[in-house]
């Protein structure tokens, strides 16, 4: 049997997070992962991070990945890769399975950071080959260069389903529709506004009647559902698809930690069972800690600050750290972790229909069922002003805690302010230099930069570019409105890129000024032929 | 259709291992080492790993984690084994999974006979 201070159960955000700060504070700790690779599903994140830049906003997953490995390793944890934890038993022992070896280990303490597994709903066809789950295909895409299919249904509007749609098509698969059973789009607006921008519909309160094929999926018919969930007859749709893609929420996997014999408390508000845990993230068995996901579904941001602090709790409960210096180093990850946890989309509001934003202003009805705050919406928000010159726009309408574009702007033109999750809204006594470090920065991609004249009846619009064949200057292509409507041609003036974009690109297009509350997006003329 | 990423908007140039031989049902096949088993057989149009015990109803990759168990099938003569997170090597011998065993059920012989 092997001895260790603390055993980590999951090399995830918060697993390698926890392992860190106990590490840091002298404690010998081993990190156990069943995968091939640490980093749990951060290397299938290519977006960039909401947040403050304390929470590595604008950073993207898979690079905080990295960064977090690093830091393991620095602080002397140990990462055990391929090791699966079978069980924790009496006394915190615990057993490894690593290939065929079945190893014991024993700790004075333990962190659970198991994280989370996709549910799946039932339907007729629903095994069929074809139908795969969202981080399925993130993982076919972003670990390994594949594509899931040619033509894709996604059903489920949260992020995972928004964010996992948009992917499929930054690798060219076709993304036909977004159903979800909900009569709302349940994942964050900007997600929501960069799929619709393509011109992918979202059918609300639509849910799958029946996967086709016999021996792989060939057609999907959706139907619209009433309050009971009863399929409304006669609103069949019909799509022919090679994949049905699943995004219907996530489920802790507590199950090491009902071994353990912690008690559990099933809630739906955190996703499922998940074992009760004191202020300090520590179980009704003492010296078993949780974090993450596995203690209530939420995102991989919080989910480090939950893993930082039962590292530190941990340390204590192991002597490490005395009460002092664990107080001090709790009260401002309490800080971040309270950041994170406001506005729309806090864990406290969870199902709740929020109609005001946080300034009284009324929240845009077509985001939430069709995707983009539509034309007539659009200037009621305090990141949306008209000015001479170059100026940003940001179409960010809801109250997520997320300011990377305060930071970004190096003239001051954006504030957001101490709170976090306000609103940004344009300081029109400094001057934009259009740099664009604002619209590199927002990882909702909801900035743009805009010149509502530049001669001639036109105006020029700056997208966020973060596709395949990059278009050059000269291109000539179509203009897209937020719904993905074809408004008029654009030719492309200038496409920057720069490391400090972070691999994404910058496109301005120019096209008559009638258009520039409403372009949004830049369709190349190859593709345009098909509009 | 082409299903494998040659280049990603933001990875960049997927990085592929050695390729390598390896039969499906008999069949050969080329991957990439260290690739899961399972991409090296969707980017060959392999979608079907294994048929159920009771229904003989077809099966694929769900989850592509290792957790469902969905995508199974009998590698090197042993069955169970994971496709989805077992990396491929040269001269597997990959067989679609009949139940538990890599023998077809009556009943698929005869629709293939």
């Amino acid at each position: 049997m092997k001895r260790y201070d603390l055993i980590v159960i999951g090399a995830g955000p918060s697993g390698l997070s926890a392992g860190i700060e106990a590490a840091k504070s002298g404690a010998n700790v081993i990190i156990f992962d069943e995968n091939a690779r640490p980093g749990g599903q951060l290397f299938k994140q290519i977006h960039k991070f909401f947040g403050s830049k304390e929470h590595r906003a604008k950073v993207r997953g898979f690079n905080i990945g990295s960064q977090l490995l690093k830091e393991a390793d620095e602080a002397g944890a140990e990462v055990r890769l391929n090791s699966t934890v079978l069980g924790i038993y009496q006394d915190k022992e615990v057993v490894v399975r690593s290939g065929e070896a079945i190893t014991h280990y024993k700790a004075d303490a333990i962190i659970v950071a198991t994280g989370a597994s996709e549910n799946m709903v039932p339907f007729e066809g629903w095994t069929l080959p074809g139908v795969i789950g969202a981080g399925a295909a993130q993982t076919m895409l972003n670990l390994h260069g594949l594509l899931p299919g040619k033509r894709v249904l996604m059903l489920g509007s949260g992020n995972v389903g928004l964010v996992v749609s948009f992917q499929l098509k930054q690798c060219g698969c076709e993304v036909v529709a977004l159903a979800d059973a909900a009569p709302r789009i349940g994942g964050y607006g900007v997600h929501a506004a960069k799929v619709a921008r393509y011109g992918i519909p979202f059918y609300l309160p639509y849910t799958i009647k029946k996967v086709e094929g016999t021996d792989h999926v060939t057609g999907v018919v959706i139907a619209k559902i009433d309050q009971n969930f009863k399929f409304i007859e006669g609103s069949e749709k019909h799509f022919d698809v090679d994949t049905i893609c699943v995004a219907v929420g996530l489920s802790p996997m507590s199950q090491l930690m009902k071994m353990a014999g912690c008690e559990m408390d099933d809630n739906p508000k955190k996703g499922g069972q998940v074992p009760v845990i004191d202020e300090h993230g520590q179980t009704s068995v003492p010296g078993i800690f949780a974090a993450g996901d596995v203690s209530g579904i939420e995102e991989a941001s919080s989910a480090m600050i939950e893993g930082r602090q039962a590292g530190i709790y941990a340390a204590n409960y192991l002597g490490y750290i005395d009460d002092e210096k664990m107080n001090e180093k709790e009260a401002s990850l309490d800080a971040a972790l309270d950041g994170l946890r406001q506005g729309m989309f806090a864990p406290s509001n969870r199902g709740k229909k929020i109609e005001k934003t946080e300034e009284g202003i009324d929240i845009s009805e077509n985001l939430l069922a069709k995707g983009y705050v539509a034309d007539d919406e659009i200037e009621r928000f305090p990141g949306v002003i008209r000015k001479i010159g170059i100026h940003p726009v940001m179409e960010c309408t809801q109250n997520i805690p997320c300011n990377p574009c305060q930071d970004a702007c190096p003239k001051g033109c954006i504030k957001i302010g101490s709170k976090i999750t306000s609103l940004p809204v344009v300081d029109q006594t400094k001057d934009c230099i259009g740099c664009g470090m604002c619209v590199a920065s927002c990882p909702g991609q909801a900035i743009f930069l805009l010149n509502e004249n530049v001669g001639d009846g036109m105006a020029e619009v700056t997208i966020p570019y973060e596709f395949m064949s990059v278009p050059e200057k000269g291109d000539k292509g179509v203009a897209l409105s937020r719904s993905g409507h074809p408004l008029c041609i654009a030719e492309v003036v200038s496409v920057k890129s720069s490391p400090a974009y972070d691999k994404t690109s910058l496109l301005t297009m120019r096209i008559p000024k009638e258009f520039a509350m409403k372009a949004r997006f830049y369709k190349s003329e190859v593709l345009a032929k098909t509009v | 259709m082409e299903v494998r990423i040659e280049e990603h908007p933001i990875l960049g140039e997927v990085k592929k291992g050695r390729k390598v031989k390896f039969t499906h049902n008999g069949k050969v096949m080329e991957g990439y080492e260290g690739e899961p088993i399972a991409v090296a057989l969707k980017a060959a149009g392999v979608d079907v790993h294994r048929y159920t015990a009771k229904n003989h109803s077809p099966r694929g990759v769900f989850c592509a984690i290792g957790r469902c168990t969905d995508c199974v099938m009998v590698v090197d003569g042993e069955p169970n084994i994971r496709t989805c997170v077992t990396p491929l090597r040269e001269g597997m011998t990959v067989d679609t999974q009949y139940g538990t065993s890599a023998e077809p059920f009556r009943d698929e012989l005869r629709e293939a006979n």
